[in-house]
């Protein structure tokens, strides 16, 4: 079977700013996540995968398709942007009807399709009303029935778990699963690596324009669970809650910054959080403030281009 | 071709409805019935004023001058523009049809609705100049069907190249009023034969060609200058055709960066 997207040093960029940057990347089909922080690339990334734009350089082909403006890919592509547009003044599913007449479905066939599509989605209810007095999740369904709706073989969705409640979140991964099943490839976009991680082992890391990794989700929780956190602590007594923390396990390194504040490293964030009041108190340190430093996908991202130098 | 036909159709059936529903349209509709109330206030306020005068001095300088550029440029630069602007662009871009039938099958819906609009602004204009109780020039057939045919022909093209100047710039209204209102002015003041690449030139002599001898009361109209009515008509006609063309090629090729 040939490759679901093969990139071959694909760059774009949009005057001095880096879309994204030197991709070479083969995605061979089923659940693909792409992980990546806001502004990593993923849109400008799914944008060139779906021909919205052109490669300022290198190459794409999707389902062996060079994919701008290509009408042929597009009977097989359904793609639900990240943008919260749609036409406001149209109802639910007068949005699917116009979308798939524009895929060349005659008309009963287009209001089957979606009917159906907004019955996959649960907006089934709401089919009638119009788009601008719904909430962003019911939008963000709407986004992706389309794209769902004419049962494309790649269906490509650019954080498509924004604004949905933890239900609609739920439904929205079965779906996705359920689309998988059924032999259509799914390309998930997200910066949150846990959603990724319950829809798929396949993940592809993007950081500043750059593929950084791909592989399993379980192998970069790994990583991140692995790596020293960093949590940076306001005490009355620094230097004195600075000695005691370096006796707990786990510490590596605590460092009194110019204005008093502590920056801890440990690679037991558990342990120092569970320890820490009684360690504070038995010094009399008077811990003020806590907060952990590189709690987010950024940190990990830093994390590996740093060992990546 | 046909898939292009097709395609066309499609989105002008959708655009239609969504047009009559939309605020552009109201705007069109008050700047088309508006030369009627000046028609109406003209004849009322100066009691000497006969029809076919306020027939022929609004109807050039206000319908042909302001009211068309303006309605037809309006009107035109919501096909393309607007989904650019509200984003929803990618949807229609991702489908597997010719993505210059967006532009035709849009552009066709607005100027229906446009010539509509006009035609219909156009006869309660001549209705309202008919009111005035003035002496002088009656209004008469070739004072009406001549401006009624030059107001139609004008929306067209103002709105076709509005449409097509929507897959080329950001803002095609500013672009298209610079165009109708400062550019073919600084044309239609030089010297020489420059005047020929202005709309309004064309229109001017579609008009004194077809129209009653009373045009001739405004200068330009009867100048040697002026081509043959059927000469500007088919020149209006490849402009406009000309526009959508180059418009629907260059939407073709064209990528849009949309915010995401």
């Amino acid at each position: 079977m040939s490759a679901v997207v093969e990139a071959r040093e694909l760059g774009r960029w949009y005057g001095d700013v880096v879309g994204v940057s030197d991709v070479s990347v083969t995605i061979e089909g089923g659940i693909v996540g792409l992980l990546g922080a806001n502004g990593a690339g993923k849109s400008t990334f799914l944008k060139l995968l779906v021909g919205e734009l052109k490669p300022s350089r290198g190459s794409i082909r999707v389902l062996s398709e060079v994919p701008f403006a290509n009408a042929r890919l597009y009977r097989r592509l359904g793609f639900s942007p990240q943008q919260d547009a749609l036409w406001g003044d149209l109802t639910a599913r007068g949005t699917l009807e116009f979308l798939l007449r524009a895929s060349g479905f005659p008309r009963a066939e287009a209001r089957d399709r979606a009917d159906r599509a907004l019955r996959r989605v649960q907006l089934e209810s709401a089919a009638d009303r119009r788009v601008a007095g719904f909430s962003k999740g019911m939008r963000q369904r709407v986004r992706i029935a389309q794209a769902i709706a004419h049962d494309p073989e790649f269906v490509v969705l650019d954080e498509p778990l924004n604004g949905l409640d933890p239900l609609a979140r739920r439904a929205a991964l079965e779906l996705f699963r359920e689309l998988a099943a059924h032999g259509a490839h799914v390309l998930v976009s997200s910066h949150v690596l846990h959603e990724v991680e319950e829809l798929t082992r396949t993940v592809l890391l993007l950081h500043r324009g750059r593929v950084l990794a791909q592989g399993s989700a379980r192998d970069i929780r790994a990583l991140l669970d692995r790596r020293p956190r960093r949590v940076a602590i306001r005490a009355r007594d620094p230097k004195r809650l600075a000695r005691a923390l370096l006796t707990l396990d786990g510490v590596s390194a605590v460092r009194v910054g110019e204005d008093g504040a502590l920056e801890v490293e440990t690679r037991d964030l558990a342990e120092l959080e569970t320890r820490l009041p009684a360690l504070a108190a038995e010094v009399r340190a008077g811990v003020r403030r806590l907060a952990i430093a590189d709690a987010s996908l950024d940190a990990l991202f830093d994390e590996l281009v740093g060992g990546a130098r | 071709m046909i898939r292009l036909l097709q395609a066309s159709a499609l989105h002008a059936a959708m655009h239609l409805p969504r047009l009559l529903r939309s605020r552009r349209t109201l705007i069109v509709l008050l700047l088309a019935l508006a030369p009627a109330l000046v028609a109406w206030l003209a004849g009322r306020l100066n009691s000497s004023n006969a029809p076919g005068e306020i027939a022929i001095a609004v109807g050039w300088i206000f319908v042909l001058q302001l009211v068309v550029p303006l309605v037809g440029l309006v009107s035109g630069s919501a096909a393309i523009a607007d989904e650019v602007e509200d984003r929803t662009l990618t949807y229609l871009f991702t489908r597997p049809m010719p993505r210059a039938s967006l532009l035709l099958g849009r552009w066709a819906a607005s100027a229906l609705l446009l010539t509509a609009m006009l035609g219909l602004g156009v006869g309660l204009f001549l209705q309202a100049a008919a009111l005035a109780r003035g002496a002088g020039q009656p209004l008469e057939w070739g004072i009406g069907a001549p401006l009624l045919c030059a107001t139609l022909a004008g929306g067209l093209v103002y709105s076709a190249l509005a449409a097509a100047l929507g897959c080329f710039v950001k803002n095609p209204i500013v672009v298209g009023l610079a165009y109708a209102f400062a550019v073919e002015g600084f044309l239609a003041n030089l010297p020489g034969k420059n005047q020929v690449l202005t709309v309004q030139f064309h229109l001017r002599s579609l008009l004194a060609q077809h129209a009653s001898p009373a045009w001739a009361q405004f200068e330009g109209f009867t100048g040697a200058g002026l081509l043959e009515g059927t000469t500007s008509a088919a020149v209006l006609g490849c402009l406009t055709l000309g526009a959508l063309l180059a418009g629907a090629w260059r939407l073709s090729r064209r990528e849009f960066v949309l915010a995401s």
